[in-house]
């Protein structure tokens, strides 16, 4: 490998080098720990899957480059120069992880292996071995920042067209409202009809005063380890909502872009955002509670069960607002096995759906998750990530579950009961 | 003393605690001059309060309930040796002074007996998890995971240990013969006492101490720098 390229890739490591990260490379003891907690390695019980496994590889590198002790013995542990192979195995390994942190909560030093993948992706990066789908779909999400003008009136359009189709299907007006200043809420949806419909059919119920973004709050570059490409991505919706003035921001039902927005937005724009951050499973979650919207609590007949979703649940903190109001409106609420910070990521995360190269892998590492909703008996599965769903969805067929996937906030738009 | 045992037992001991106490500190530096994460990287649910969090960091860093769920033995020999480990220092400390109060409690005989059975336990302890860890590590499918400093810490450690189980069970010596060389290594004078100058006892404690100096000269530059380090990783997890 070319020396500049060598230079390129240390010199990014260098640029992203933080006390967390040193850490993390510096004190693992490789004690293998974290085998058992990764739904891939478990799967296929191969090396290249286990979370030590992943960072060990960007350590090597990490070793010849940041350490004396490296520098001079580097039999001593294995440091080297990146090569090929190296970052052969490193695209697999790292852009095969879901980011789900589930071997950091097992980890006796907690070490965030997602956080060094995370590293091993902007090595990836520099040496033009980052994904190209991702890249792709990152760099199609900013065309349609820079050229907003020859895309907003299709946009505004398409909420006209579903604004039609929930008059036919509710019998009311509910409208889409955009661009509104001064409004509490910016609610950022997901392409596709089905993040707005049932959002906008709650919002009008409790009253809100709430406008939609013009943009899409999946973030292909967050996938893609290109922190400047995610944060122009985020940019979008972040500066649509100060220009709009509105007091919050809600995310949908979407792990990665809650996580994206609530945890690393203002980290990378380095200043205070003037709204603060929800997803929408809280604010729905608080309407039911302080009555502003009204649920048949016998509207779910059938048994259901619920995912939490690595990027919301472990990584978010949001927990029991899903929980509670699957409980309000259905009788028969089983959760999984391990549940909440123990979830078994379902295998979809950290934008491995695009990534036709792991379809296999992917399949086969949803295997626990397939395991535990066996277990609960349930027929329906409520599931406020997109990925998580589409994942799910795949695994139902493969594996004949018998099971309907539906957003939380979908269950809840069909729940609603008019006020008297 | 003849050659090996000064530079094993005597400037041996002063090298490879100024190498450890300057290497840990010179560790600690580096880390907290690099910046933090403008990331926040906690697990949750996380504590609410800094009390919340200290008890959490504490639990998480001297227990680790979560690591001891999915890997129970690996957890058990990893406690085991770590308790076993610090009685055995503990223990050593008799080298520096007498525990006057135990020794008034059970009298000179009866503290001997105690330490015998309490260092003779650590020390078989600390054996067996270390043995437990090299077949752990050379025979299992984590073979592949492993980097010759595993190795290395491993055989220092057994080196430690074995030495340190050859004086404890074979050596033979009375203690008054180890403190007198450990006091005169605290006066930077190091000898031994005419009693353990005359074993072949000594060559025991000349190879643990070997083994002892190695380690301490190698701690800061390698992964156990996680013996602090594990503190500041820990409070990531719960909300830094």
């Amino acid at each position: 490998m070319e020396k500049q390229t060598i230079d390129t890739m240390v010199g990014k490591l260098d640029k992203g080098m933080n006390r967390q990260l040193k850490q993390y490379l510096d004190i693992c003891a490789r004690c293998a720990i974290c085998k058992d907690s990764c739904h891939q390695y478990v799967a296929t019980g191969d090396m290249k899957y286990l979370p030590a496994r992943r960072a060990e590889l960007i350590r090597e590198v990490y070793r010849k480059y940041f350490t004396k002790a490296g520098e001079f013995v580097p039999a001593l542990y294995e440091a080297r120069d990146p090569d090929d192979h190296l970052l052969d195995e490193l695209y697999d390994s790292a852009y095969a992880c879901t980011g789900c942190r589930r071997c950091m909560f097992y980890c006796p030093f907690s070490i965030d292996n997602a956080w060094v993948v995370a590293a091993a992706k902007g090595i990836l990066i520099a040496a033009d071995r980052g994904n190209d789908m991702l890249g792709q779909l990152a760099d199609a999400a900013l065309f349609k920042s820079d050229n907003m003008d020859m895309f907003r009136d299709i946009i505004v359009n398409g909420f006209a067209d579903i604004e039609n189709e929930l008059r036919e299907e509710t019998g009311r007006d509910v409208a889409i409202p955009v661009d509104v200043a001064g409004a509490d809420i910016l609610y950022v949806a997901l392409a596709g009809s089905h993040s707005i419909k049932p959002a906008a059919i709650i919002f009008d119920a409790a009253g809100a005063s709430w406008t939609l973004s013009m943009f899409e709050g999946s973030n292909y570059g967050f996938f893609l380890g290109d922190p400047a490409k995610a944060k122009l991505i985020a940019d979008r919706f972040m500066n649509e909502a100060k220009r709009l003035g509105v007091k919050e921001v809600v995310i949908t039902e979407c792990g990665h872009a809650y996580r994206v927005a609530e945890m690393f937005y203002e980290a990378w724009a380095k200043e205070k955002m003037p709204f603060k951050v929800r997803h929408i499973l809280e604010v729905i979650d608080e309407y039911i509670k302080d009555g502003r919207i009204k649920v048949d609590p016998k509207a779910v007949k059938e048994r259901v069960t619920y995912h939490d979703p690595c990027q919301i649940g472990r990584n978010g903190g949001i927990y029991e607002q899903p929980r509670d109001i699957v409980r309000a409106i259905a009788s028969d609420f089983v959760d999984m096995t391990p549940n909440r910070q123990e979830q078994w990521c379902c295998g979809g995360g950290g934008g491995i759906v695009a990534m036709e190269e792991f379809n296999d892998l992917r399949l086969k590492s949803g295997g626990k998750k397939v395991e535990q909703i066996r277990a609960t008996g349930a027929t329906l599965l409520a599931c406020p990530c997109e990925n998580c769903r589409l994942q799910i969805a795949e695994l139902n067929d493969v594996h004949d579950l018998g099971l309907r996937i539906v957003p939380v906030m979908e269950l809840v738009a069909e729940a609603l009961v008019p006020k008297a | 003393m003849d050659w090996f045992s000064y530079l094993t037992s005597g400037i041996g001991v002063y090298v490879g605690l100024a190498v450890f106490t300057g290497g840990m500190a010179w560790r600690t530096w580096q880390w907290s001059r690099t910046p933090k994460s403008p990331v926040r990287l906690a697990l949750y649910p996380k504590p609410a309060s800094g009390a919340g969090r200290f008890g959490k960091l504490l639990t998480d860093t001297f227990v680790a309930p979560q690591s001891f769920k999915i890997a129970p033995a690996v957890m058990v020999a990893a406690m085991a040796f770590h308790l076993a480990a610090f009685a055995a220092f503990f223990g050593h400390l008799r080298l520096v002074h007498e525990f006057d109060p135990l020794v008034a409690l059970l009298g000179e005989e009866g503290m001997h007996t105690f330490a015998a059975w309490t260092g003779g336990t650590a020390g078989i302890v600390m054996l067996v998890a270390v043995l437990y860890w090299l077949g752990r590590r050379a025979f299992g499918p984590y073979k592949n995971l492993s980097v010759p400093e595993d190795y290395l810490l491993l055989a220092l450690l057994l080196g430690i240990v074995l030495m340190g189980d050859h004086l404890r069970f074979v050596g033979g010596l009375p203690t008054g013969a180890y403190q007198g060389w450990f006091a005169s290594v605290m006066a930077f004078n190091p000898s031994f006492r005419p009693d353990l100058a005359a074993s072949l006892t000594r060559y025991a404690l000349d190879w643990h101490m070997l083994f002892v100096d190695l380690f301490l000269i190698y701690f800061p530059f390698s992964k156990l720098t996680h013996a602090i380090g594990a503190f500041a990783t820990n409070l990531v997890r719960t909300g830094e």
